[in-house]
């Protein structure tokens, strides 16, 4: 019975016990002077050695007119080669702070059926392109990485790590976005991060594969699904999940038939 | 039917696509001026080797490496109510002044360049050197108000002089005879803005109730002089004239002021 | 400026009242009678709680709070102005931790324990343990197994009833101050210079010198308002007047000075004979001759006399601590020692074992020509070579600078004044010192003269005022009189109505020997009185320990709670400066009276009070019957009979006797001088204190310290120690003793300004102090027995004194000087200023200031925290190689202000051995990252 329920959230527990081990490390470094992870999601100095940087907030900054130091782009071709190339959007789920948040948000949603009675705010899952978009275009207009200066994943950090001061506002408003207007409204169809790290890494190695053979059509998966759309050939035909699936694996750990696993995209297919 | 139907999809579609440019330009308008608002930092003190502040905002990627590199706690990542750009590090010198470590541990570890060596090298025959110089540092200028600085009451106080770093250099002690008590002398803290740093030591220590000497950033609390004039005894002075810029002229036409001479009489 | 006519009325009915009673007041020290405003606070004069210079403020108190303070524009010493301590008076009695009532170290039922902790107890409980304790020690060691720790911040009234108290009471001279540390070695060169105690020129001197040398005293931080006054001076002729810093560092006297000479520590005894070789052998027109001839005696002492420490087989000494110590008995004459002790016949490698380290103070008369002698060594060559303090600068430059500052000395018509605080006093040769500075003076006759002198100054508020004049060490009696001396026994007694035959001739425990004598558990009670001597003791974790872990029993009284409240046994809360009536003596001898301007937080009680109270509990014939004294034949006697013959009954208590006598139950109160002021001790102050007998404290029901002053001031009547009257004080801003005639006396001993000098009727000067005027004969090497006694009535004397290294000198395992001392912001061990947020924030830990070389030679950086260790202890503190004070190479500094950081573990208890004032200004360590 334990066994089972461990099963059923294996990758969920490894995915939080990373997102919060992250924190720690990045907490570590202010509070207790620890070397491992200093800085912060935007960019982290590892091990004193070198840094990882997050190639969204290098191309908003050269959008506003400065190039990075080589060491800073240097870590963003890294991240950028590593989600691109390997583990796909996996920085929203495996690593991002503020998924815990609108994880959080949604089970409450869910738990207290807040879903049914909602319909009054519909938004487009394509609007975080759009945002992304307007971000790299205001950035030269204000003369700021524009998405830096609302973004609420540097916030949360380092509203944790720093203390929030005010910055605890745009946390809450996200969290209270998702559990009160829109399902998945934060990460689903606004993040622009997200829709970089979908559009950049279309070609990663790592992805859900389906096996339309196995599948008893029991929806298990959509039920935990954050980008429902990407889940459209459940029981349809066999495949690897594309698009904006942010290789969280809830739908391979929930699946009881099999029918969804890890796999390594075969290009040749 | 079917064009009323076509007609209605086609309507619909351009309701669409206005509300979409509707809401973009609402959005970003709104987004634009958050970050305008949000950038806007001009009493801000930054760490030292930061580059200007317009630069600096733009190149800092707010990862708080450099925060968490200070010794002394400094440095702090700017939240909503801090009037600066969020994220960015910065310091009140009031509250934890720039300690000035010579080997300035915050300004290496930044991954963006936003605080850069280059800014404060070392410099050894006047040529750069890869080492930071702390003595280089350009994070303000203290300004004394001599109201109500007790050193110029006569208290014989100068605590900003001897919690100065570069004591006798970014500030010295003016001396002025005391002609009411026809006895004593002032002397006066006096802040040289070449050589102070701006790290705010001196605001800190400062006995008063509110801060009589307090860190400004370098362009509120400077002047600057036309390049069109240049010190005739300072040689250092010409340096200026390497920035100067072609003098810009307006055309206007001297027919036209002439030709405006009724206003000189009189009305009858 | 305009006065109008209530003011008018006012100062005229003070002037006709001062008239009353035989005294002329200079008009511009006339103070106005406290104001109270329409606001509702109350304006009164007062005096700065700080530093030994006087400044007079003037407080505001609103609700029976002080509520604001200025300078008081009035006061001769800083007109309005004051230095950043003094700007805080108004805060410092209301620290958040301030103590308000006794707290005593309890077990879990209630009893006294040495190892309980901290609880609050009654009053009676308090001296009920206290009376237990004292008993117990005087029972089983006798009156020297009793001491008192005194201070240089005592009132006048607190040393002198104090005094009174252990000396006539408790037949104890185990009365030692703090200002033991501070300025003793200033006093026995006093003494055996002039006879008298105390400068003769005053703070005018400042304004009328062209040259002023300051020889280890860093008065822009320490005496600031006084340096405001040496700055002006500078200013109003720039070229004419000529500054000069001697220091063995840069601090911030060298801003302003033309002359900046950084030595090497103790070779300012060099620098002296060298200035005095040059007078001497290569400028003798310079010479005073007739003042020389008529007013001086040539004199010299004794160079085996030890560096005041501990025999080096005293059991609780390390090893490491014996390496030093053993000095003590013999040190080997080093290559220096060998040129500048040649005349005695010692050569490099000798051993030179410590003879007269008992007669230390013993010294002669010798001629000029032996006088000349003995200076020979001292050339510009040797003396710049020896003294060089700083490995960065050319010897030639150094050279220059020493030849400069000895040409500006002997330069004719140009006045100097030599100022010194700590660097000299603070030293294991102190005494000499201070004798080479009136050496110089004296030779050229720029000595007792408007802008000439020789001038030391002092560091507590009333050093002088009380420590000294009252005579709270363990050798003197009122009015520079000395227990040892059976006349001046004799005058005390009668003046305080005592049997003849009570004042205990032996001489009592200096500072240091108290910390001693409690290791060694001679004396098993001890009480702290204004002051924190366990923080500001060298050595301090010997005395540390001994508080905690011996037998004994000590008592702090104090107003927070500092390191020596810490390691005590019982605590006591008092009332600070402004909640009692008080007066002070400054370095000018200036005597400032205050009135208690508010009542005492919670049921904190005056020092006075606690003082006089425990003497209560003790009658004639516990005290007075005959005694054992360790070291005096005989003991002491049974005066009981002669006390009966008196009119006492044994069964009186001291509190009868000495403090509530008729003559003190004479001076009522309420009295119009203190109309609309409170008097805690006198009457109460409302706050229905419970007191040491369990009833409500309602006062004495007179006016005890006027009583006391006025009893006081007999002591020195006629003899050039005269005050005036008590209410005089309370109308002026002070006057410089001694006052004659209602005048008080600018330069001493110059027959043009003091009248005790004029009825002398010996010329221009008289030197008319009565001490040690009759000594020896001799010559370089020695007192010739057979040559008779000299008598020197109305002369100074000028010493030679040589060169010698200190004790404890930088080696390969302690390669380092450490030099101690203060900062502007902080006053003494920071009790009171580090409780001032606004001083803790300006200066909020103690720093090590070194030179930037040293700091990478011992792989510290800026900032770095570093053990700092000695032979002695070791202390942690962060790096400073910039700020105020530039240390040479090879020296650093630590400020002993700093709980946090208790430099004073590190330090070495040597001291002068003439007078036991110890070296807090040298030591060695080693450094270290911690």
């Amino acid at each position: 019975m334990m066994n089972n329920i461990i099963k059923k959230n294996r990758y969920l527990v490894l995915r939080r016990t990373l997102q919060f081990g992250l924190l720690l490390l990045f907490g570590g470094a202010n509070w207790w002077g620890w070397k491992f992870l200093m800085g912060n999601y935007s960019s982290a100095y590892v091990l004193e050695s070198f840094y990882l940087t997050d190639p969204h907030a290098v191309l908003q900054t050269f959008a506003a007119g400065f190039v990075m130091s080589t060491d800073a782009i240097v870590g963003g071709i890294i991240v950028l080669l590593f989600y691109g190339l390997i583990a796909g959007r996996s920085f929203c789920s495996w690593v991002c702070p503020v998924n815990i948040l609108t994880d959080l948000a949604t089970w409450m949603r869910k738990k207290w059926r807040l879903s049914e009675n909602d319909n009054f705010l519909r938004i487009n899952r394509k609007t975080r392109y759009w945002i992304l978009g307007l971000g790299l275009i205001l950035s030269p207009i204000v003369g700021v990485a524009a998405f830096e200066v609302i973004n609420p994943i540097g916030m949360l950090h380092r509203g944790v790590i720093f203390g929030f001061g005010m910055g605890w506002t745009f946390v809450v408003a996200v969290f209270l976005f998702d559990l009160l207007f829109v399902e998945y409204g934060w990460c689903g169809h606004l993040c622009p991060l997200g829709a970089f790290y979908t559009l950049s890494s279309r070609f990663a190695l790592i992805k859900v594969k389906h096996d339309a053979e196995k599948c008893t059509l029991c929806m298990k998966c959509k039920d935990v699904c954050h980008e429902i759309q990407v889940l459209d050939l459940i029981g349809e035909e066999s495949g690897y999940i594309k698009g904006a699936c942010s290789n969280c694996g809830r739908c391979v750990e929930v699946c009881d038939d099999d029918a969804l696993k890890f796999s390594v995209y075969n290009y040749k297919t | 039917m079917a064009d009323e139907l076509q007609n209605n999809s086609r309507r619909d579609a351009l309701k669409t696509l206005f509300q979409g440019i509707g809401v973009l330009g609402l959005g970003g308008s709104l987004w634009g001026s958050a970050a305008i608002k949000l950038k806007a930092s001009e009493l801000t003190l930054r760490p030292p080797g930061a580059l200007e502040e317009e630069d600096f905002v733009k190149a800092c990627i707010r990862c708080g490496t450099c925060v968490e590199a200070c010794p002394y706690d400094t440095l702090k990542l700017a939240t909503l109510d801090n009037h600066t750009a969020i994220g960015t590090p910065f310091f009140e010198a009031r509250l934890v002044p720039c300690y000035m470590c010579p080997d300035v541990p915050c300004v290496p570890v930044c991954p963006s360049g936003a605080l850069d060596v280059k800014v404060i090298a070392k410099q050894i025959d006047g040529h750069n050197t890869d080492e930071p110089d702390i003595r280089r540092a350009k994070m303000g200028i203290a300004v004394v108000d001599q109201e109500t600085c007790l050193a110029y009451w006569g208290i014989q106080c100068d605590v900003c002089y001897r919690a100065c770093p570069l004591m006798d250099e970014a500030i010295t002690l003016e001396y002025k005879r005391n002609e009411r008590t026809g006895k004593h002398a002032f002397l006066e803290p006096v802040v040289h803005s070449d050589i102070c740093t701006g790290c705010g030591l001196c605001e800190h220590a400062c006995v008063t109730e509110k801060a009589a000497i307090f860190v400004l950033p370098r362009e509120i609390a400077t002047g600057k002089v036309g390049e069109h004039y240049i010190k005739g005894w300072d040689k250092a002075d010409e340096e200026r004239l390497i920035n100067i810029k072609k003098a810009e002229t307006k055309e206007s036409s001297p027919e036209d002021v002439l030709n405006d001479w009724e206003h000189l009489l009189d009305d009858e | 400026m305009s006065i109008n006519r209530r003011d008018f009325v006012k100062t005229t009915a003070v002037a006709a009242a001062a008239t009353a009673v035989g005294m002329t007041i200079p008009k511009n020290l006339l103070a106005s009678a406290p104001d109270v405003s329409e606001g509702g606070w109350r304006w009164d004069k007062s005096v700065c709680r700080f530093c030994g210079t006087g400044c007079g403020i003037m407080l505001a108190t609103k609700d029976g709070k002080i509520v604001a303070v200025k300078g008081d524009p009035a006061a001769p010493v800083n007109r309005g102005l004051n230095c950043i301590k003094g700007y805080f008076n108004a805060k410092i009695m209301y620290g958040a931790d301030r103590l308000k009532q006794p707290l005593m170290r309890l077990d879990s039922n209630g009893n006294f324990s040495k190892n309980g902790k901290f609880k609050p107890v009654s009053w009676k409980v308090a001296y009920d343990e206290m009376e237990k304790q004292m008993r117990r020690s005087l029972d089983e060691l006798g009156p020297t197994g009793i001491a008192v720790f005194g201070s240089g911040q005592y009132t006048v009234q607190e040393g002198y009833a104090m005094a009174k108290l252990m000396k006539a009471g408790f037949r104890s001279n185990n009365l030692d101050p703090n200002a033991r540390h501070c300025m003793a070695s200033a006093v026995v060169g006093f003494i055996q210079t002039f006879g008298i105690d105390e400068p003769a020129g005053c703070y005018d001197d400042i304004e009328l010198t062209d040259t002023v040398v300051t020889w280890g005293a860093n008065m822009a931080e320490m005496h600031p308002v006084l340096w405001s006054r040496v700055t002006d001076r500078k200013l109003s002729d720039p070229d004419r007047v000529k500054i000069i810093n001697l220091s063995t560092y840069t601090n911030r006297c060298s801003d302003l000075a033309d002359i900046e000479i950084i030595f090497k520590p103790h070779t300012d005894l060099a620098i002296w004979n060298y200035i005095a070789r040059e007078i001497v052998y290569n400028n003798p027109e310079s010479m005073d001759q007739d003042f020389i001839d008529k007013y001086m005696q040539f004199a010299t002492g004794f160079v085996d006399t030890g560096y005041g420490m501990r025999k080096p087989d005293h059991k609780g000494f390390t090893d490491l601590e014996r390496q030093t110590v053993k000095k003590e008995v013999s040190k080997i004459i080093s290559k220096e020692e060998a040129v500048t002790l040649g005349y005695l016949g010692y050569k490099e490698g000798d051993t030179l074992e410590m003879k007269h380290r008992a007669s230390a103070n013993g010294h002669w008369a010798i001629t000029f020509e032996e006088f000349k002698k003995g200076l020979e060594p001292y050339t510009l060559n040797f003396v710049a070579g020896l003294a060089k303090g700083n490995p960065e600068e050319d010897l030639a430059s150094f050279r220059v600078k020493l030849k400069l500052l000895a040409s500006l000395y002997m330069e004719q018509n140009r006045k100097v004044v030599s100022f010194w605080t700590m660097g000299m006093n603070q030293h294991t040769r102190g005494v000499w010192v201070n004798e080479q500075a009136y050496m110089v003076h004296f030779l050229l006759g720029k000595q007792a003269k408007p802008g000439n002198g020789a001038f030391s100054l002092t560091g507590q508020p009333s050093a002088c005022g009380t420590a000294r004049e009252v005579g709270t060490f363990s050798h003197r009696l009122p009015a520079d009189m000395v227990v040892a001396n059976p006349k001046h026994r004799e005058v005390s007694e009668k003046l305080w109505k005592l049997p003849a035959g009570t004042i205990n001739p032996k001489v009592g425990t200096h500072i240091m020997k108290i910390f001693r004598d409690l290791e060694d558990e001679k004396i098993k009670f001890a009480w702290v009185n204004v002051c924190n001597p366990f923080m500001g003791t060298a050595n301090a974790n010997h005395w540390l320990k001994t508080a905690r872990k011996m037998d004994n029993f000590i008592v702090v009284s104090d107003s927070y709670p500092g390191v020596s409240a810490k390691v005590a046994d019982l605590v006591l809360p008092v009332a600070m400066i402004y909640e009692k009536w008080g007066a002070y003596g400054n370095a000018e001898r200036r005597t400032q009276h205050w009135k208690q301007q508010v009542v005492p937080v919670g049921s904190a009680m005056p020092d006075l009070w606690q003082y006089i109270e425990i003497s209560k509990r003790f009658k004639l014939k516990d005290v007075w019957g005959a005694k054992d004294i360790p070291g005096l034949e005989g003991g002491l006697p049974d005066v009981l009979d002669k006390a009966r013959d008196m009119g006492y009954d044994p069964e009186d208590t001291l509190y009868d006797v000495l403090f509530a006598n008729e003559e003190a139950k004479s001076y009522a109160w309420p009295d119009p001088i203190g109309e609309g002021f409170s008097n805690t001790e006198a009457a109460g102050d409302g706050r229905e204190i419970i007191g040491t007998n369990d009833e409500e404290w309602k006062g004495y029901g007179f006016f005890i310290h006027k009583y006391l002053w006025e009893e006081y001031r007999t002591f020195g009547e006629g003899k050039a120690h005269d005050y005036a009257d008590f209410d005089t004080y309370h109308k002026v801003r002070g006057l410089k003793w001694p006052v004659v005639d209602g005048k008080e006396t600018q330069w001493r001993f110059n027959s043009k300004y003091d009248p005790y000098a004029r009825k002398e009727d010996a010329g221009e000067f008289a030197f008319y102090g009565k001490a040690l005027k009759s000594i020896l004969q001799g010559d370089l090497r020695g007192p010739i027995p057979s040559k008779g006694k000299k008598d020197l009535t109305n002369r100074a004397k000028i010493f030679f004194r040589p060169y010698m290294d200190p004790p404890e000198m930088p080696d390969a395992a302690f390669p380092l000087w450490l030099c101690t001392g203060r900062v502007l912001e902080h006053w003494h061990s920071g009790t009171m200023t580090m409780r001032v947020p606004e001083l803790y924030r300006a200066v909020p830990e103690a720093l090590c200031y070194m030179h930037p070389d040293d700091a990478s030679e011992y792989n510290v950086a800026q900032g770095d925290l570093i053990w700092i260790d000695s032979r002695r202890g070791k202390v942690k503190a962060h790096v400073e190689t910039r700020g105020r004070n530039r240390m040479p190479k090879g020296m650093i500094y630590v400020p002993w202000f700093d709980e946090k950081v208790l430099i004073n573990k590190v330090c070495l208890d040597a001291t002068d051995p003439q007078s036991k004032q110890t070296d807090f200004k040298k030591c060695t360590v080693k450094i270290y990252k911690a």
